[in-house]
């Protein structure tokens, strides 16, 4: 009689862990599977090695920007000359910055010439994203490199760029 | 003797069936969640998105989206419907009742394109700049 009452008992136990066990993977599937796959910052990482190709090729600055140690006119149409379009009918607001900062080597305490596009108030949130990560604020990605212009002037280029697009990439 | 044989028989059969269900419900569910067309959706639609950003004209490349053919063919929606570009959006359909967009930041002019049947491929070319 009391084999018979443990046996049941254990039963139903063991299909309460299975249930409870079941509920727990189910939970975490649609946690897994509702929240967005975060691209961001593959994305911004994808957007400095445009914006680097586009400052620089094979070593040399492109001319449109600093051509024979002064800066072009043409490095106002940056964007365009870079094949780059920030704005999107998706969204009402820029969800693009890009940021290249050109020091030369004999001062690099001052820029000597500086290209700021899409929009700005990403800077802030770039600067709060330190060691710790915070997924809604905009992801940033920051590089610099080499590079001479024409006449061998030497250049420390500095490059940052951020995406936004929370919506798309956040739960 | 016979009579208890039984009932603890018909007791583990109830509580196998009972796991059985439990279980197959589970493993349903993982399977409808991970091929459902929002989630092929929403990752083909970056995929595209970061393959264009990432790509120099005139590259053309070749994506195998074997699964997205097949729950399209499913859900009855043609294969040259499947993925779209206007303007700098990429958009994938899977179904009819969604759809999932996502923009890419370079100017170019791409042209995207199912493979010949029966290759479940999409092909993406990029042409030039706008």
């Amino acid at each position: 009689m009391l084999n018979k009452k443990s046996g049941k008992l254990l039963s139903l136990y063991w299909f309460a862990i299975i249930t409870l066990t079941a509920g727990g993977v189910f939970v975490m599937v649609y946690l897994f599977y509702g929240a967005p796959y975060d691209v961001r910052e593959i994305e911004s990482h994808i957007l400095m090695n445009q914006v680097a190709d586009c400052v620089s090729y094979l070593g040399r600055i492109n001319p449109d920007l600093i051509s024979g140690g002064v800066v072009s006119s043409n490095s106002e149409n940056f964007l365009e000359s870079c094949h780059l379009n920030f704005s999107s009918i998706e969204w009402e607001r820029e969800q693009f910055y890009a940021e290249v900062t050109f020091y030369q080597l004999a001062d690099l305490d001052n820029s000597f010439f500086e290209i700021k596009k899409g929009n700005s108030d990403f800077v802030s949130e770039c600067n709060i994203q330190g060691k710790e990560k915070y997924n809604n604020l905009v992801q940033c990605r920051e590089g610099s490199f080499y590079s001479v212009d024409e006449l061998n002037n030497q250049y420390i280029i500095k490059i940052l760029t951020a995406v936004r697009k929370t919506e798309k990439n956040v739960k | 003797m016979r009579n208890k044989r039984a009932e603890v028989l018909v007791n583990n059969v109830i509580f196998l069936v009972l796991n059985l269900i439990v279980l197959s419900i589970l493993i349903g569910f993982i399977y409808i969640k991970g091929n459902s067309a929002i989630v092929l959706e929403q990752s083909y639609a970056k995929n595209i998105a970061l393959l264009i950003d990432s790509s120099k004209p005139v590259m053309e490349m070749k994506l195998n989206m074997e699964q997205a053919f097949n729950l399209a063919e499913r859900n009855k929606i043609p294969f040259w419907e499947i993925v779209k570009i206007e303007g700098n959006v990429v958009s994938v359909k899977l179904s009819s009742r969604s759809g999932y967009q996502y923009s890419f930041f370079t100017n170019f002019d791409v042209t995207i394109y199912p493979d010949i049947p029966p290759n479940k491929n999409y092909i993406i070319k990029i042409n030039g700049y706008k």
